[in-house]
């Protein structure tokens, strides 16, 4: 079954009078429990076309589907709670709230979606446990490396057993040993936990680790390429 | 402590200096309105006090339009009817009967005209400061018949002195002449120029033997345990009296119908005040929007990927609000309690207005005056500054509602 | 050169300026306005004092203000008149009267009040009796049985227009004198407690009732402007004798209006600085943002090898702009809801019995003081500076690594 259908998705730029086509037709289906990088130069379209996946931002033209919901035709809230229960988030920085500890940031998904103090905290702890952060919950994100931050950001990414996690450029900050780590734990949750991770990166090494590599060119799909 | 308010907990101290310079803000708005408010309140209560005290009571029984003529001939005609009535309400403190007649008054060499009163002396005690604002001489006696407590500024216009005889020449109710010759027994001084250079009080029982009032009065005058019981005696009495006078002759007044002036210039001080108020909060208000903006714009990247994480709009704003609802509140009750220090020790010491007592004393007011803490006027000021700062914080707070996810994160 | 940068720099985050501009603004128009109508309400009841009766300077027989009796009359006012006549400016009027308390009486009522004999025509240039007749006519020099009373007292009368009332006061004989008078016109004044307190009739027939001869109570002078009564009084002083006569200016005959006006002096500055402290903390806070957004620059500035004097200069005229700016437009629309207030003023009616009690008018109309503008201006731009030096200095201590440090 395919967790992810986008049928001709279309997105346009207006920045003053000049029209920039970001999407021109995109077709792209995504089976659940894949493993799959977007990749492509600056500019290719491929973070927009993450974002639209999301819920982040709106098709112009499309039919997105995402985990059985056509998501083009849903509204603010009905997207946020899509995201809250099925999507979750990792960025290239700024992922976490600076003021809330380690733990406190992985627990305030849960605290959004209404989980019980005690499960919040039990969940929290392992699966910080599990990408590696034990001894760390207290840490505020500022007494944190950039690689223990991202980890902490997978960590609530997946806490809320989402469907697909979609990572944006997770690596970009890092040094590659970091990145390598993080990679590799992200390969772990998704072999363990079966939760489909979508990447978008131009990362030689997020590629290298990808088993579909997607290649976007011009806002359109120029290469589909599954390893194995 | 929950999560989230541990998060605005400390989103508030993230930038602690911005933070406390906008609580001092309102700390300052808080305490000046509670200190000013104590302030007005405790001297409108001192003006009410003196001013009943001194002239109208809080409840009177006059003729129908007695008030506005004074004529002598507009009278009670009978006290003791009235008397009754107040016997059977228990809100009542004291009350005394008073008759007024406007007169010449000589001395030896000089003639005034002033509003002569006759008053019951044991009764006037109970209901007005009078025999407490002789300065020389006695208050009058039980059995006193022709003598006189003159105010102080009108027995040095007389060159009159204790002991000194007063000619008194008027006209008595049923239109006759009347007139008497009176002895100074007491000297008395208010502190307010008209009724201590125009007033001379005289023992009732022979005011009604000189001006022919046959048993009548003018003004029955009734002090109520406190200012909240006016509205109830005022109530009871008209019942009662509706019943022994069925042709409306009488009419009940409280103090403020007695003194529409004074009533008037309070609500006139009171509102202009709270104007100027309203100004100076919106003053403050201005001075720190600028931090609850910058406490948001500054933050839009986290809020970009709050709403990625899933947070509704509507619950970033609520977050917001309570963000600047808890800065406001510990704003103002630091306020309220500094605000209340400040005004506790001034109730107790009293503040001098120095140069200003000449000025002061024509509105019954001492020169020492003391601001008077009450859950009214911390209440009031405190409220002022809540609706208007908290207005203020919702205003960026709305503008969050409108933020996209996409469009927040690419934010500088 | 710095001068362009702060201003640039003001304008880097056009919301903010303008936020704390608008706390300015309205701090400074709320300075302007609400001052002048405190000063509008103090002028009027200088105003209301001088025009019912006192006049700019008055003169009396010594021992008659303490004791305002027949007695103490000026018996020979001719001397004193020559003197006015050959002392005062060419502007200034005059007036005499004879001014006694008298009972008044009719078949229903009586009271008391202040019985005026005055020389019509003189009077009529001096005080507001002049122009206040509304109904029947202003006394002739001539008249001795014509009274002009006050509307409220015609009311409490329950009188009319060419009605009498009886008067009754003390002569110089220390008899009691007793005179009819018919009301040939009715005056209505600012206040009514005016209104009940004075009645009018001529100079002639008041010494004729009082057997006052030639004598008379008071001159009571009206000047072109009131801020010269100060120094005529002083030139009058020099040329009356002392050892019988009493020269004296408004503010010590209205004592109680001067300590009003001296209040609302303090009042206003309060308000000011009550004003200030509440937008201090905006403009310091404002200025601080500012600065730290910068830290970075200032870092690059001192590694530059730019003095620390010159960012607390530099961030000191941004604060200048910002308070200049604000205090423009602030005072600008100060004078411009001032003046349009000038013709309708604001109308207290409903409130007259308050009015009354604390003599106010019942229209006040805003006064611009050239002072007090300057003085509210002064207050904010002044301390408007020494609060932003915080953040100046601030600014000036970033040291180069620090700064360049900070994200």
């Amino acid at each position: 079954m395919n967790i992810v259908e986008c049928r001709d998705v279309r997105k346009i730029y207006r920045q003053g009078k000049v029209e920039v086509y970001a999407l021109r037709g995109v077709d792209l289906s995504i089976e659940e429990g894949g493993f799959l990088a977007l990749a492509g130069p600056s500019g290719s379209g491929k973070t927009t076309l993450l974002n639209i996946i999301g819920g982040l931002d709106y098709a112009d033209a499309g039919s997105i589907s995402v985990n059985g919901n056509q998501i083009d035709r849903m509204n603010q809230t009905e997207l946020a709670n899509l995201r809250l229960h099925n999507i979750g988030f990792v960025f290239q920085a700024y992922n976490l709230i600076p003021v809330l500890s380690a733990l406190e940031n992985v627990e305030f998904v849960m605290l959004l979606q209404g989980v019980s103090p005690t499960e919040r905290r039990s969940r929290a702890t392992a699966i910080l446990d599990d990408v590696g952060l034990d001894g760390l919950y207290h840490r505020r994100p500022a007494e944190l490396s950039g690689g223990q931050q991202q980890r902490v950001a997978v960590a609530r990414a997946i806490v809320s057993n989402p469907s697909i996690v979609l990572a944006d450029e997770p690596t970009a900050n890092l040094d590659s040993k970091s990145g390598e780590g993080l990679l590799e734990m992200m390969r772990e949750m998704n072999e363990k936990k079966g939760v489909t991770f979508i990447f978008s990166t131009h990362d030689k090494m997020v590629m290298d680790f990808a088993r579909r590599l997607v290649q976007i060119r011009d806002g359109l799909v120029a290469e589909d390429q599954v390893k194995e | 402590m929950s999560i989230e308010i541990k998060m605005v907990w400390r989103n508030i101290w993230r930038n602690p200096r911005r933070s406390i310079l906008t609580i001092l803000a309102i700390v300052f708005a808080t305490m000046l309105l509670v200190f000013m408010l104590s302030w007005q309140f405790g001297s409108y209560d001192t003006m009410i006090n003196t001013a009943v005290k001194v002239h109208t009571g809080h409840v009177q029984v006059q003729a129908e339009g007695y008030r506005d003529r004074m004529d002598i001939w507009l009278v009670v005609p009978d006290p003791d009817a009235v008397s009754r009535i107040l016997g059977d309400i228990p809100e009542i403190e004291a009350y005394t009967v008073r008759a007024n007649a406007f007169t010449l008054v000589s001395s030896e060499d000089r003639t005034y005209g002033v509003l002569l009163i006759g008053i019951d002396p044991e009764k006037e005690a109970k209901v007005s400061t009078l025999q407490k604002l002789i300065r020389r001489g006695e208050y009058l006696g039980e059995n006193d018949s022709n003598t006189a407590l003159v105010g102080e500024l009108l027995a040095e216009n007389l060159k009159a002195d204790i002991g000194d005889e007063l000619v008194i020449l008027g006209q008595g109710r049923d239109g006759s002449v009347a007139a008497s010759v009176l002895t100074v027994k007491g000297i008395f001084s208010s502190g307010e120029d008209t009724f201590d250079r125009r007033s001379i009080h005289m023992p009732l029982e022979y005011f009604q033997e000189v001006f022919s009032m046959r048993g009548a009065v003018h003004e029955v005058v009734v002090l109520g345990r406190s200012l909240d019981d006016v509205e109830t005696i005022k109530e009871k009495l008209e019942r009662g009296i509706r019943i022994v006078d069925d042709h409306k002759a009488m009419a009940v007044l409280d103090w403020m119908d007695l003194m529409p002036g004074l009533v008037q210039s309070i609500k006139m001080d009171l509102v202009s005040a709270l104007i100027m108020y309203a100004i100076l909060i919106i003053v403050v208000a201005f001075s720190i929007l600028n931090t609850f903006l910058m406490a948001i714009f500054e933050r839009t990247r986290e809020f970009g990927v709050l709403l990625a994480m899933g947070t509704t709009p509507g619950r970033l704003m609520r977050f917001l609000i309570f963000e600047s609802v808890t800065i406001t509140l510990i704003g103002i009750i630091m306020g309220i309690i500094f605000g209340s220090l400040v005004t506790w020790y001034f109730q107790v010491h009293g503040i001098v207005i120095s140069g200003a007592s000449e000025f002061l004393s024509q509105y019954g007011l001492p020169e020492r005056m003391y601001p008077k803490l009450s859950i009214l006027s911390i209440s009031v000021g405190a409220g002022i500054v809540l609706v208007i700062t908290l207005l203020t914080a919702l205003y960026p707070a709305l503008k969050v509602r409108r933020l996209k996810p996409v469009e927040a994160m690419t934010a500088a | 050169m710095y001068l362009q940068l702060a201003w640039r720099n003001i304008w880097r985050n056009p919301r903010r300026t303008i936020v704390i501009m608008t706390a300015v603004v309205i701090g400074v128009w709320a300075m302007i306005f609400l001052g002048a109508l405190m000063r509008g309400v103090s002028a009027q009841m200088v105003k209301n004092g001088i025009a019912t009766l006192t006049g700019h300077i008055q003169i009396h027989q010594r021992g008659f203000r303490n004791d305002p009796v027949i007695e103490n009359s000026m018996h020979e006012p001719e001397m004193v008149e020559a003197l006015l006549a050959e002392y005062l400016p060419s502007d200034a009027r005059w007036s005499p009267r004879v001014r006694v308390d008298a009972i008044a009486n009719n078949a229903r009522h009586s009271g008391g009040l202040t019985l005026v004999g005055i020389d019509p025509e003189r009077e009529a240039g001096v005080s507001f009796i002049g122009q206040a007749v509304v109904k029947g006519e202003y006394l002739d020099a001539g008249d001795e049985y014509g009274i002009i009373v006050g509307q409220a007292l015609v009311d409490k009368f329950e009188t009319k227009l060419g009605r009498k009332l009886v008067f009754m006061s003390q002569d110089t004989e220390r008899d009691i004198a007793s005179r009819a008078f018919r009301i040939r016109g009715v005056f209505r004044a600012e206040m009514e407690a005016t209104e009940k307190q004075y009645a009018f009739i001529t100079k002639g027939a008041a010494q004729k009732m009082l057997k006052l001869g030639a004598g008379i109570s008071e001159i009571s002078i009206l000047l072109a402007d009131y801020e010269d009564a100060e120094s005529v009084a002083d030139n009058l002083k020099e040329v009356i004798p002392p050892d019988s006569y009493e020269v004296e200016t408004w503010r010590e005959l209205l004592p109680l209006v001067t300590a009003v006006l001296k209040m609302y002096d303090w009042f206003i500055y309060i308000w000011y600085l009550v004003i200030f402290i509440a937008m201090g903390f905006g403009i310091v806070n404002t200025i601080l943002m500012a600065v730290f957004e910068r830290i970075r620059e200032f870092g690059l500035f001192r590694a530059l090898g730019m003095k620390p004097l010159w960012i607390v200069k530099e961030v000191l005229t941004e604060s200048f702009f910002l308070l200049t700016l604000g205090m423009i437009i602030g005072s600008g629309l100060g004078l411009l809801s001032i003046h349009a207030l000038a013709d309708t003023g604001i109308d207290l009616s409903a409130l007259s019995e308050g009015l009354e009690f604390v003599g106010m008018s019942r229209v006040i109309y805003p006064v611009i003081i050239i002072r007090d503008i300057v003085v509210a201006n002064l207050v904010v731009l002044v301390l408007g500076i020494a609060v932003s030096a915080y953040p100046a200095i601030k600014a000036a201590r970033f040291t180069p690594v620090e700064a360049m440090a900070r994200t």
